[in-house]
């Protein structure tokens, strides 16, 4: 466990396991992350792939914001990774997703490999991103999904690497449906949240005005692709 | 249909209960029968117990409810309709996932085939009224027509609908959207304010009824019986019906939610898990009651501190116009209309809503007002009750 002073100036600081008439909740701190991209991407198998093990056998369209957890153990302290998996349609993220950037310790955009539309939606939600995330300097990475259906990509490694370097986000290529990926994907939420978790400062939800530490992204993210 | 599924809550011997439903449909045959319609009657069974009961049955009188005439359906698409369609790629995604619409069991040949149709339906609505723009969540609602009543009446029962009540949805922007979620914690605060002040501090804010009430919970609800259940009453009520239903079902787990922990991922999590065996019929006439004791105006007023024109009165006035509109013959309309002026005075000042919460009306009165509310229908809902400034949404 941390420090009591740290976790008490953690707004974020929750009580997990509370249910009616249960046991007094263990203490867990929580990474939210919000995952975002165009329709149709793979947001949402991706994040049941990660929370739920497996690959989701029919998904729909999201609307609006869903949301997905697990706890992990990172280091011997118990933490609940929240994903917030939001609606593709344009629509959505102008008026309605904006709620669900508050707080938020993490952003995973995803585009998919096999539609070169997708990608190229990618600095709009990048930008907007920025719009909504005042503070900054929160963790991003870059998914590829899709990576399994290899005759019809679309989006080649060197150019999504390129974009990547460029706006200096860490790229992976996975697929969420490939069960032989299925590792990658978990590889990929437990790298950011082992970088969530080695930068307290991040746990702040209003982070400090004054000494400002700023998280560099990782100088040359080894990006792979685990297909 | 729940009629049929679920014991009688009243302990009713099942024979009894059958007759019940025998009458019912006698009833609804009258009111088809009758010379002109008696829309209004319909609108009562479609609100009342168990609703329309049966698809062959809705597919009669949903038309009656939208106004729409069966002899004068809009044509079969042409090829073009999927070339130059701005919405075509979107559609085509969301109808390609929404398999757990259709009912388990179906061939895909015969499931393919009707989402080819849906499509269809939907681009056509679209072309032709350009107004109206798609969203995900739409084709959750155009599903529920096309497996009711099929391809060509659901395009033109679609059409009335997109026009009116899902016309708020349907702008370039969401906002008009959450307006319209901004009326679902007034609602809440005006039954249970313990309720809404723990979800206040919760910050949960409104998205998780965000799919119920763009789809009429037809996204969220497993079984299609209870989906067409809740569209029976939606029709025959007014476009913001289904946000004092998402209020009512809030207001049903209130246990629930004040047990848990008060952040907003846990909130927003039990509310966005609806519970597959809600007591429809129950939380169907609270919501009605609710509409009447708090209606929009009301609600608008309160919540924004701001006075608005629309009372009862005037909206005893909109079904009076409402249902003039139903009527063959100009003179007769004009005739009908100077005697529901005078019904009209009389009512409005029985049935007039009062503030104090604990007044229940009974449920005559109810469904009478519920008939009337339905019908004023407008352009759509948020000119019905003006919008209100209540900044829930940071």
């Amino acid at each position: 466990m941390e420090a009591a002073a740290d976790l008490e100036s953690s707004l974020e600081l929750s009580y997990s396991g509370a249910g009616p008439g249960g046991l007094p909740p263990a203490r867990s701190r929580i990474f939210k992350i919000i995952v975002i991209g165009d329709s149709n991407v793979g947001k949402t198998c991706l994040t049941y792939r990660f929370c739920a093990g497996r690959f989701p056998g029919r998904t729909e369209a999201t609307i609006g914001v869903d949301f997905r957890e697990r706890a992990v153990t990172i280091d011997g302290e118990r933490i609940k990774i929240q994903l917030w998996d939001t609606a593709g349609q344009e629509r959505f993220r102008k008026s309605m997703v904006q709620h669900y950037y508050r707080n938020v310790h993490a952003v995973v955009f995803v585009y998919d490999m096999t539609n070169i539309a997708s990608f190229h939606s990618l600095p709009s939600w990048i930008e907007e991103c920025k719009q909504h995330l005042l503070a900054g300097d929160i963790p991003r990475i870059l998914v590829g999904n899709k990576c399994d259906l290899r005759s019809a990509i679309q989006v080649p490694t060197d150019l999504a690497q390129k974009f990547a370097d460029t706006h200096s986000i860490p790229l992976f290529e996975t697929s969420a449906k490939n069960p032989n990926d299925n590792d990658h994907v978990e590889a990929i939420f437990m790298t950011l949240a082992h970088k969530l978790k080695s930068h307290k400062p991040l746990m702040l939800s209003q982070p400090p005005d004054n000494d400002k530490i700023h998280l560099k992204p990782e100088p040359k993210p080894a990006t792979t692709c685990w297909c | 249909m729940s009629l049929l599924r679920r014991p009688p809550p009243d302990g009713t011997a099942p024979h009894e209960y059958n007759s019940k439903k025998k009458r019912k449909v006698a009833e609804i045959y009258q009111a088809l029968n009758s010379d002109p319609i008696d829309v209004a009657a319909l609108r009562r069974m479609a609100i009342s117990e168990g609703g329309l009961l049966t698809d062959e049955i809705r597919c009669k009188v949903w038309p009656k409810l939208l106004n729409v005439k069966t002899d004068d359906l809009p044509p079969a698409p042409g090829k073009e309709l999927r070339e130059d369609n701005e919405d075509y790629q979107q559609v085509l995604l969301d109808v390609r996932r929404s398999l757990r619409r259709f009912p388990p069991g179906m061939p895909d040949e015969q499931r393919e085939g009707l989402q080819e149709e849906l499509i269809d339906i939907i681009l056509q609505v679209l072309q032709r009224n350009p107004q109206l723009h798609y969203y995900q969540g739409y084709h959750d609602i155009v599903v529920t027509f096309l497996l009711v009543v099929g391809e060509r009446l659901a395009t033109a029962l679609v059409e009335k609908l997109s026009t009116h009540h899902l016309r708020d949805f349907m702008d370039p922007t969401m906002d008009n959207t959450k307006h319209i979620l901004n009326y679902l914690m007034p609602i809440i605060d005006q039954v249970n304010p313990e309720l809404h002040d723990f979800m206040q501090s919760a910050e949960v804010g409104t998205i998780f009824a965000l799919s119920w009430l763009i789809t009429w919970f037809g996204h969220v609800l497993a079984d299609f019986r209870h989906v067409v259940r809740l569209y029976d009453f939606f029709l025959a009520c007014h476009p913001l019906m289904p946000i004092y239903f998402a209020a009512v079902i809030v207001l049903y787990r209130e246990q629930e939610v004040l047990d848990c922990e008060c952040d907003m991922a846990s909130v927003h999590h039990l509310l966005s898990q609806i519970p597959q065996d809600l007591p429809y019929e129950t939380l169907i006439s609270r919501a009605g009651d609710l509409f009447v004791q708090f209606p929009p105006s009301e609600l608008a007023r309160k919540a924004a501190q701001q006075r608005v024109e629309r009372t009862a009165a005037s909206t005893f006035k909109d079904f009076e116009l409402a249902s003039a509109q139903q009527r063959p013959d100009a003179v007769l309309r004009q005739r009908f209309r100077d005697r529901l002026r005078v019904e009209e005075r009389t009512k409005s000042f029985l049935t007039k809503p009062r503030t104090n919460r604990f007044v229940k009306l009974a449920v005559m009165g109810l469904t009478v007002a519920l008939g009337a509310a339905a019908l004023a229908v407008v352009k759509s809902a948020l000119e019905w009750a003006p919008k209100f400034e209540l900044q829930i949404f940071p």
